[in-house]
């Protein structure tokens, strides 16, 4: 009883305190994403050009990545690049970090997509006198929207919660301020339960929007 | 680039063997928890499938709780959250517990979706000859089922093996943690930490790649 009492008394200093480092949480993964996307659909259309080697440079790239931990990315970013004199804050290693590794996975998502497309229309765009980025860009990328899309809504659900390990590297989110917590109050499990609260909110939330974003964007499809 | 290798060059010796021996903790942690996410993953499974409301409701709850929160978070609460109830774990274990009962919840979709992948007549047809429903399942319907699962299966393997990364926030001995202690003492965190992710890469890549050659091999036979 005590147990829930107390964390009824700190709940509005907690408040005060997770409340605004859930708006970080929300902005990393937000920049994340969008720098994942940008250069996830760079590495996808790189992989459509015929030459050799930006093609085994994109593919050693994307393999490196999704074999090897997001952590130690991060750590090689932080820690390493400052080795090296490229000293990031912790924001942007954790918006850089995530953001790298998701491109890689999005690379696959969006390479599944462009492929999936029938190989008659990017040959009927270019019939037609289109450019190839332009038929790319107005006739198979909107076409790719159904099989892209439940994909991407997915990643950035699992890179909201990815987010969390950024605390390794002291970027100010929600983990790395619950631990703050639990050290000036000892509360420990009362706070960590309350973070992982917060995180089912925003993680049920974000899946809510996307089953809706899907619905609007694949209908048309 | 060459004061670069040279750092190699004077620690590989020192570091490698000791990176290689957490890396063996890193395999054992990934093969215990996976175990655990196996098992329980399976029950969830076959709960959420039962016939019985409240059961069906436990699962999915855990399911969707599990899901919706952060491996990290998981780990604290057993272990710092737990020390407050007098429940102390070292960090390995915890890491093993934790890894494992929310990898249960994804382990759990992939059973699920394996099961609801088999025909209703092949239930039907073994409870017809007599079968119970729980020797049906083990019998007729997981086998068949394991054939699809086992794709999703294997890559859930892979992310866990890079996920056990996360433990070493939790100071849990695997690889990275020695990664971070090395690079700390030695002031040379960039050589390190790409030494560290080559082993990680060395570790996944065989899996993903054999995983790939049986996902051919199933698309071009079966369904």
């Amino acid at each position: 009883m005590h147990f829930w009492q107390r964390l009824w008394d700190n709940l509005p200093y907690f408040l005060e305190v997770l409340i605004p480092a859930a708006g970080m949480t929300i902005r990393i993964a937000a920049g994340a994403f969008v720098l994942a996307i940008v250069l996830g659909l760079l590495l996808a259309l790189l992989q459509t050009v015929k030459a050799p080697v930006i093609h085994g440079v994109v593919r050693t790239y994307i393999e490196v990545i999704r074999g090897t931990p997001v952590l130690a990315q991060l750590f090689i970013l932080y820690f390493g690049l400052a080795e090296l004199g490229l000293q990031f804050t912790p924001i942007q290693a954790a918006i850089l970090g995530l953001g790298c590794n998701g491109a890689a996975y999005l690379a696959e998502i969006f390479r599944a997509g462009i492929e999936s497309i029938h190989a008659g229309q990017m040959e009927a765009a270019l019939t037609v006198g289109m450019t190839p980025l332009a038929a790319m860009r107005w006739v198979v990328l909107p076409q790719t929207l159904n099989v892209v899309v439940p994909p991407t809504t997915n990643y950035s659900i699992a890179l909201l919660k990815d987010t969390a390990i950024v605390s390794a590297v002291a970027a100010p989110e929600i983990m790395f301020r619950a631990r703050n917590l639990v050290m000036e109050t000892y509360l420990s499990a009362q706070i960590y339960i309350l973070v992982a609260v917060m995180y089912l909110v925003m993680s049920l939330i974000l899946a809510f929007i996307s089953r809706r974003l899907e619905r609007r964007l694949t209908a048309s499809g | 680039m060459d004061a670069f290798l040279d750092v190699y060059r004077e620690h590989l010796a020192e570091w490698l063997p000791q990176l290689i021996a957490a890396a063996g903790n890193t395999l054992r942690m990934t093969v215990l928890a996976f175990v655990l996410a196996f098992a329980v993953g399976l029950v969830l499974a076959l709960a959420k499938l039962s016939s019985i409301a409240p059961l069906r409701l436990v699962a999915s709850g855990y399911i969707e709780v599990m899901r919706g929160i952060p491996a990290l978070a998981v780990l604290y609460l057993i272990y710092f959250g737990l020390a407050d109830f007098g429940i102390v774990f070292d960090a390995f274990p915890a890491a093993v517990v934790g890894l494992g009962l929310n990898g249960a919840a994804y382990m759990a979709e992939i059973f699920r979706a394996g099961i609801e992948s088999i025909h209703v007549g092949q239930m039907e047809a073994a409870l017809t000859v007599g079968m119970r429903p729980l020797a049906a399942m083990r019998w007729v319907i997981l086998p068949q089922a394991l054939r699809v699962v086992l794709p999703p299966l294997a890559n859930f393997g892979i992310a866990l093996l890079k996920d056990t990364s996360v433990a070493s926030i939790i100071s849990a001995p695997e690889l990275m943690l020695r990664a971070r202690d090395l690079a700390s003492s030695s002031f040379q965190p960039m050589q390190v930490f790409l030494l560290a992710a080559a082993i990680y890469l060395a570790m996944s890549l065989p899996v993903a790649f054999l995983t790939r050659r049986l996902e051919a091999r199933f698309s071009r036979g079966h369904v």
